[in-house]
């Protein structure tokens, strides 16, 4: 829990570890890490934000939004808002990042962010 | 800081019913080696402590003359550890320094990791140290085949104890430790053989030192590209060549077999015993990253895979080495449950290349290392 403002979260997750590396702060290290997940999310159309950084806040575009606490979380909550899984070993699968000759009307990370890996995934 | 508020280890004993946890135990509240520890046990009757009481706090905790706390646990573990830990805080306990817990034969470790590291009381005032698994030497086939149980218990030590290993024939008791340690290869294997040796068994410590020398020596056999003698695994009841015999290690026996080796020959084939049910196809992988990681990265697929897989996932262990830092961190989790990232001091040797132990049940090393490869070369290129 945030000492200063009371806010619930996340902060004893073990990916909220700061490495002891040189001129590394946690402030940092937290919005590098959004930016990266987000990098994942784009493709589905979901945005991750930092909230205080204590707990996360994930959208999507229908303007559907809950606070997270922690990486272990996003991706659960993350597949509740698409309504599918997020599979890592399929992710950014070659074959899933070639584009069809035709692709479908509702390719949306096509149109979105170049990243075509997203809306053909088989739930595992 | 008060001594009350501080956070003590937790070494978790388990095993399948029958194997020798009270045993065990017993010999630890006998022995001077129970000094300052509280001991969570099932039954008091199992352990016979008569002879040894010096007094009693209520009817579920008594002192013992070689200053030992033990309990009983009834109903819930979350509410028992919490109770001992206000009593010591209380003065109504002896100061204790560290806690020894044994689970009921049929539990499986993982929800009782949960309420050490993820319950917010408990999580503040324990943390967990080791996780002990007791292995019967004469039932342990029969054990394995009809019990998922077993298998859960095995996959989550941190140090395995083969007991009744004076019961069993040698060849057998050899056999047994060779295949527990494939089953999982970043444990211990230790023959019980005396009951002087309990403490060492329960309290010697398993990240700083075991983790460190076991993966180094798979760093440094994979770095020399050395040959590891097959292992054949229809013919696993014999002992294998490139298994380590015993070795004394302290007072006390380890066997272990080099984890480099499951990486090379049987990274994907599953493990054989005699009557194991179909459905098992449990693999352990030695998985190596040559160039050291961005800990961003590697938390967003880590948990990611952990959130769609973490029930294959039985256990992973390792050393990681993060960009930008010297030290490795040592990674630990047990299916959906992370440990706490440990930073040790040093490196085992000079091959400071990051190594993870995987024990999954149906999840293929290739695809594994797949995903990670590819999440490393999508999230670490430059922003577009």
């Amino acid at each position: 829990m945030c000492g200063m403002c009371g806010l619930l979260g996340g902060g004893n997750h073990w990916s909220n570890t700061i490495p002891p590396v040189k001129g590394a702060n946690a402030r940092s290290q937290r919005l590098i890490h959004v930016a990266l997940a987000n990098r994942v999310l784009a493709s589905y159309r979901l945005k991750l934000d930092d909230f205080h950084g204590q707990s996360f806040v994930l959208s999507s575009p229908t303007g559907a939004s809950e606070l997270v606490g922690d990486f272990g979380q996003v991706w659960r909550v993350a597949e509740q808002m698409l309504g599918r899984s997020l599979d890592p070993l399929t992710l950014f699968d070659v074959d899933e990042a070639t584009p069809s000759p035709t692709p479908p009307s509702g390719d949306r990370a096509t149109a979105t962010t170049g990243h075509r890996f997203a809306d053909n995934q088989s739930a595992s | 800081m008060s001594p009350s508020y501080d956070i003590l280890p937790v070494t978790l004993v388990t095993g399948f019913l029958g194997s020798g946890k009270s045993t065990l135990l017993a010999d630890l509240l006998h022995g001077d080696a129970a000094k300052d520890t509280a001991v969570l046990i099932n039954e008091f009757g199992e352990v016979g402590l008569d002879h040894l009481l010096v007094g009693e706090v209520n009817a579920r905790t008594v002192l013992l003359d070689n200053g030992c706390v033990c309990c009983s646990i009834r109903g819930e573990l979350k509410e028992a550890l919490a109770t001992l830990f206000s009593q010591r805080a209380r003065g109504d306990l002896p100061p204790f320094s560290r806690v020894v817990l044994e689970t009921t034969g049929l539990a499986t470790p993982a929800p009782i990791m949960a309420t050490l590291l993820a319950d917010p009381v408990i999580r503040s005032h324990y943390a967990l140290n080791a996780t002990v698994t007791v292995v019967d030497a004469l039932n342990a086939a029969q054990q394995r085949a009809r019990h998922p149980e077993w298998l859960a218990q095995v996959s989550a030590a941190d140090r395995l104890v083969i007991s009744k290993s004076d019961l069993a024939d040698p060849a057998s008791v050899a056999a047994l430790a060779r295949t527990l340690a494939e089953l999982n290869p970043a444990a211990e294997v230790v023959i019980r053989a005396s009951a002087s040796e309990t403490g060492d068994i329960l309290f010697a410590p398993v990240i700083s030192t075991d983790l460190t020398r076991r993966l180094g020596r798979v760093q440094r056999e994979l770095a020399s590209g050395a040959a590891f003698p097959g292992f054949d695994s229809a013919t696993s009841a014999e002992p294998a060549t490139e298994c380590n015999g015993p070795r004394d290690e302290g007072s006390y026996r380890t066997w272990s077999r080099d984890p480099a080796s499951l990486a090379h020959r049987r990274a994907m084939s599953s493990l054989a015993a005699p009557d194991r049910p179909a459905s098992e196809d449990i693999v352990s992988f030695c998985m190596q990253i040559d160039k050291p990681i961005d800990w961003q990265v590697f938390t967003i697929w880590f948990t990611m895979l952990l959130n769609r897989h973490g029930a294959k996932i039985l256990r992973v262990k390792g050393l990681l080495s993060i960009a930008g830092c010297a030290q490795p961190a040592v990674l630990h989790a047990v299916q959906h449950l992370v440990h706490p990232v440990l930073h040790l001091d040093a490196w085992p040797d000079a091959q400071r290349r990051s190594t993870l132990v995987f024990i999954t049940e149906g999840l293929a090393r290739d695809s594994v290392e797949a995903s990670y490869a590819r999440f490393r070369q999508r999230l670490e290129e430059p922003d577009h």
